[in-house]
């Protein structure tokens, strides 16, 4: 193999496992990162953006649109949840955990009673395209490119619109917030929604390349957490370089000795990278920008 | 879908056994079925036990077993390990049932095999697994390696050619099955271009595809197991892999022709003891039993098959033995002719390791993902364990053994 | 004989019996629930009542009794870290497999001979506390805190499912036992005691219900003991300000380390009692499912206080399986549900929340 080919097919991996740890772990670093709450129904979250969006594919809408279908779903039903149950929680973060917990048993055992064990899924499109040697997925340059929208996107939404703005300062301060008269609660639910919406998104996304059952969510879960907590609260300068760091490790562990040193070398990666900066990447970043 | 739990089945039974026939106050037999109704292994397992249910019905309303109505104890598992001890447990120390039709897994068969040892219990396990299981407790009706890929490697070899890549679960099954077809391709004179094992749930696999299609080779093994590692199929398709597949474990449990889009598992080629799609009369007399009963119901899969020929050779050893104790089903079954005619032909229980012999269907899996059988293998028999020295008639040695941990 | 000297003369008598008095004190104070005559009246016939049950039930319902006290000492352990130390272990499940497994090789390896059965308890709960201690100096000394003590720990045990899944091959063994990856290891005896006349194998029956009924007991008490000693004052200190704790002179990590080991160590015996229990271990009790459940057990029960969590975890078993018998495929909806109410409704635990409510009817108790 010469070196163009190895090179790119090292680069299409990591890639690849970027964005599937970046587009995984978007929501919950606003959840999680942002807001606190420890979401174990994330997964959940995914499954619903998943389904929805398969429905509406075999509907008869475009792919993108049945996609975004699933975000808005998801979205929908994240705002609800925030609504009912996660706003009396939010002063007892480690409550948030059991009380998710016991919303993904509902969603996933809901699904199955409800949608049966399975679904029929939908092709992933696009096909394959051949690039220096070897053959390809194309729907997975899409996926990386979307992880890269995702990331752009969100900084705009949050350091560019006002909105974006109004959320920052009502996750930092509520209570300077809520002197300057603004809606705390409606902010609280949005960006709970947003975050929502953020996984079904992926879920969305992913749908067309995974099968469709009701614990789906359960591949996504360990990824998302640990590039979330690895990159610590801010989700541009912690999540996303995170994903980075993560990716590469997996990747090339992956590459050099098979899917199991790729995966327990994740986990180990991780214990390590907390060891070594306890805040986060994200706390490490803003201590040395302080100094 | 029909709700399970001991009053309803015990109703349904009690009714069943009213509306029967003759002599029906005697007292009934208590077959327990501890099965994953939910969790991670619902989508393969629920067939299972209205297979049982059907079966049931079928021999109540003849008259049941020796005169005797059969009563289900059912337990859902919930796909996890702790459930399988605990109702084991509870369905032969407080139900006290004859006999326990249980397990999914392998894991969860070794988890309720020291129970049934301890209570000294019989319980059938009608699941395909990696063999090996030699324990006077235990009936096998599931497919075992030798059945399965001393029929499918070598076809495959001949059709396709003999540089063969194995992509297998990183467990028992998958690390044992791979061990096998190693030894089948070696024996075969074939080469292996390769052999990966994958953490179950793991979803994600770019990294293996371009290890396969660096490969080149003839075709692909695919021992994948779960709805996670199932995602490979997809994936391979939209990467252009294109390769003939051969499995052990697909299309025939988890029905995955129906569930993925064409054309994804286009070229894949399994054998399985039965799958919905064989169209000999007596499987297809069997399918309209079924869909009449259950018209919902997804597919009907190997496990199915196997749950229902279980309950009938049941009936079969207890009522040429005249009781339901164990030793003396084992008995019968050491005579060598306890045999069925069932959905998928004539199938036999071997003495030596009280496995079922098999009639192995290779299923083809075209553009369209419907079925073809280019081939049939008539009465493969369980040889693996009588001939490395497993020996039930003689002594019980409870274990599982593997090619490279044979009984000594 | 000046006032002095038989002060010292009275001292010394009175020294020796205090030490015992001042340990005995320490069952009820400030850090956990119930003290006076009532409470222990209470707690005394509570016990009494469960040894002679089974002389009135059937073998099944006391040999399921007993294996719910299996799980109490995870639940109890991690009732210490995080309930009064405050630091969120999701990986207790991994001391639990460490033991476990511990336990299968040592009594494969050299049998049940002589009550070796209770050696090897007794060691693979030392190296559960062992491994307990490497991590948690790992993570304390290294001044990691909050959720990601949660995600380290949860990230060691699903490496070491991870790893033991895949130790199927027949290379994998240690002596004689073979580690067997996922479909996991058996061939272990049960514990077995050392008997005149015949071992007494602890099957589950009567006999190892009343076993596990009189270590309940005991590790109950023995933490009420701890708990309420100036270590227990300190593990609160730590959990409600660190850094005052620190300020006031305690160096915080050698006591979070303390506790861990702690958790760790108990997590590790109810990992060898269940491996006894069902002659069986397998890599998916390591996993994410099985951590996060002693977490949901002692949410429910109450994770402030030892007494709460041991009855809440008891209670939540004994529900759960009750559900899943009766309850069909709507069990583990209603479970869920049942999560939620709790959370919302009793935040402080469902046990906890009743045992003061009948304090208060009482008007005794805190």
């Amino acid at each position: 193999m010469d070196v163009v080919s190895t090179v790119f097919s090292f680069a299409y991996q990591f890639g690849d496992a970027f964005a599937f740890l970046v587009i995984s772990a978007a929501g919950l670093a606003v959840i999680f990162g942002m807001m606190g709450v420890i979401n174990l129904a994330h997964g959940e979250f995914i499954m619903c953006g998943a389904y929805v969006t398969v429905a509406a594919s075999r509907i008869g809408a475009p792919l993108p649109l049945a996609i975004l279908c699933g975000a808005l779903v998801a979205g929908l039903v994240g705002m609800a949840v925030e609504r009912l149950v996660i706003r009396r929680l939010y002063h007892r973060p480690l409550d948030t955990i059991v009380a998710t917990w016991g919303m993904s048993l509902i969603a996933t055992q809901g699904t199955l009673i409800v949608l049966g064990s399975t679904m029929q899924g939908i092709g992933t499109p696009l096909g394959s395209v051949a690039i220096a040697g070897g053959a390809y997925s194309a729907y997975r340059l899409v996926l990386m490119a979307a992880a890269i929208a995702l990331l752009v996107g969100l900084w705009l939404l949050f350091y560019r619109t006002r909105w974006g703005v109004l959320a920052r300062a009502t996750i930092q301060a509520p209570h300077m917030a809520r002197a300057l008269g603004v809606e705390t609660g409606r902010v609280y639910g949005m960006t709970f929604g947003l975050g929502a919406a953020l996984a079904g998104l992926a879920g969305g996304l992913y749908a067309p390349t995974m099968t469709m059952v009701p614990t789906m969510g359960a591949t996504f879960i360990v990824e998302s957490f640990v590039t979330v907590v690895v990159g610590g609260a801010d989700i541009f300068l912690g999540a996303a370089p995170a994903a980075a760091i993560l990716a590469v490790i997996r990747a090339g562990l992956t590459a050099w000795q098979g899917q199991l040193f790729g995966q327990i070398g994740l986990l180990l990666a991780v214990i390590v990278v907390i060891r070594l900066m306890p805040g986060g990447l994200s706390g490490w970043l803003a201590a040395r920008a302080r100094r | 879908m029909t709700r399970h739990n001991p009053a309803r089945a015990c109703a349904l039974a009690a009714t069943l056994a009213l509306g029967g026939g003759a002599a029906m106050a005697q007292e009934p037999i208590k077959i327990g079925v501890l099965e994953d109704q939910s969790g991670d292994f619902a989508a393969a397992t629920m067939v299972k036990v209205h297979a049982i249910e059907l079966a049931a019905e079928e021999i109540n309303a003849a008259g049941g077993i020796a005169g005797r109505p059969i009563e289900l104890v059912v337990y859902d598992t919930q796909s996890d390990n702790r459930r399988y001890q605990e109702f084991m447990r509870r369905v032969l120390q407080r139900d006290k049932v004859d006999v326990v039709f249980a397990g999914f897994s392998s894991a969860s068969r070794e988890a309720y095999r020291p129970i049934v040892n301890q209570f000294d219990g019989l319980a059938f396990y009608n699941n395909q697994y990696e063999g090996g299981v030699c324990d006077a407790n235990m009936i096998v009706t599931g497919a075992v390696p030798e059945q399965q890929f001393s029929t499918l490697i070598p076809w495959m070899m001949e059709t396709y050619g003999k540089n063969v890549y194995t992509l297998a679960a990183d467990y028992n099954f998958g690390q044992i099955s791979a061990e096998w077809v190693r030894n089948i391709v070696a024996e075969n004179g074939g080469t292996m271009a390769g052999e990966e094992f994958i953490p179950l749930g793991v979803s994600q696999f770019s990294q293996t595809i371009q290890n396969i299609q660096g490969a080149k080779p003839d075709f692909v093994v695919t021992l994948l197991v779960g709805a996670a590692q199932a995602s490979y199929y997809e994936q391979a398709a939209s990467a252009g892999v294109g390769l003939p597949m051969a499995s052990s474990v697909n299309v025939g449990q988890g029905y995955e022709h129906k569930r993925f889009t064409p054309p994804s598992l286009k070229d894949m080629y399994v054998t399985t003891n039965y799958i919905e799609e064989i169209d000999t009369p007596a499987s297809q007399a069997f399918i309209a039993k079924f869909k009449a009963k259950y018209p919902d119901e997804p597919y009907i899969n190997q496990e199915a098959a196997n749950s229902y020929i279980a309950m009938n050779l049941y009936k079969l050893m207890v009522e040429r033995a005249g009781s339901t104790d164990r030793e003396a089903l084992r008995a019968e079954i050491a005579k060598g002719d306890v045999c069925f005619d069932g959905p998928s032909g004539n199938v036999c229980l071997d003495p030596k390791s009280q496995h079922m012999s098999h009639t192995i269907f290779l299923a083809k899996v075209e553009a369209d993902h419907s079925i073809t059988f280019p081939k049939v293998w008539e009465n493969i028999a369980p040889y693996w364990l009588g001939e490395a020295g497993c020996d039930l008639t003689k002594n019980d040695p409870s274990e599982q053994y593997t090619p490279s941990n044979p009984p000594k | 004989m000046s006032a002095q000297d038989a002060d010292l003369i009275d001292a010394a008598p009175v020294a020796r019996s205090s030490l015992l008095r001042i340990w005995l004190g320490r069952l009820e104070g400030p850090q956990t629930f119930g003290r006076g005559p009532a409470f222990w009246a209470v707690a005394a016939l509570v016990v009494v009542g469960a040894a002679v049950w089974p002389l009135f039930t059937d073998g099944y319902t006391v040999g399921n009794a007993a294996y719910f006290m299996v799980w109490t000492f995870m639940a109890m352990g991690l009732g210490v870290v995080w309930g009064y130390c405050g630091a969120l272990s999701f990986g207790q499940t991994a001391f639990f497999g460490v033991a476990g497994y511990s336990y299968g090789v040592l009594t494969i390896n050299i049998g049940d001979a002589y009550g070796f059965t209770l050696v090897a308890l007794a060691l693979s709960v030392v190296i559960a506390a062992l491994v307990a201690a490497v991590i948690g100096y790992f993570m304390f000394f290294g001044r990691i805190k909050g959720v990601f003590v949660g995600i380290v720990t949860l990230s060691v045990t699903l490496v070491f499912e991870t790893f033991m899944a895949q130790t199927a091959a027949p290379q994998w063994r240690i002596g004689d036992a073979r580690l067997n990856g996922f479909n996991g290891m058996s061939g272990m005896p049960p514990l077995t005691v050392p008997w005149f006349g015949g071992d007494v194998v602890l099957y589950p029956d009567p006999p190892l219900f009343w076993v596990l009924l009189g270590l309940n007991v005991l590790v109950w008490l023995g933490l009420r003991m701890a708990l309420n000693a100036p270590f227990g004052n300190v593990l609160v200190a730590i959990r409600e300000n660190p850094e005052r704790a620190e300020m006031l002179g305690y160096d915080v990590r050698v006591y979070q380390v303390i506790a861990f080991t702690l958790g760790g160590a108990l997590a590790g015996l109810s990992g060898a009692l269940y491996t006894a229990w069902g002659q069986y271990i397998t890599p998916s009790s390591m996993g994410l499912t099985a951590a996060a459940l002693p977490i949901v057990w002692v949410a429910v029960g109450g994770r402030s206080d030892i007494t709460a969590t041991l009855l809440g975890t008891l209670l939540v078993l004994a529900g759960f399986q009750t559900l899943t018998i009766y309850g069909s495929q709507y069990a583990l909806v209603v479970m869920g549900a049942l999560l939620l109410l709790v959370v919302l409704a009793a935040p402080q635990g469902v046990v906890l929340g009743a045992m003061r409510l009948l304090a208060r009817l009482g008007g005794r108790g805190r």
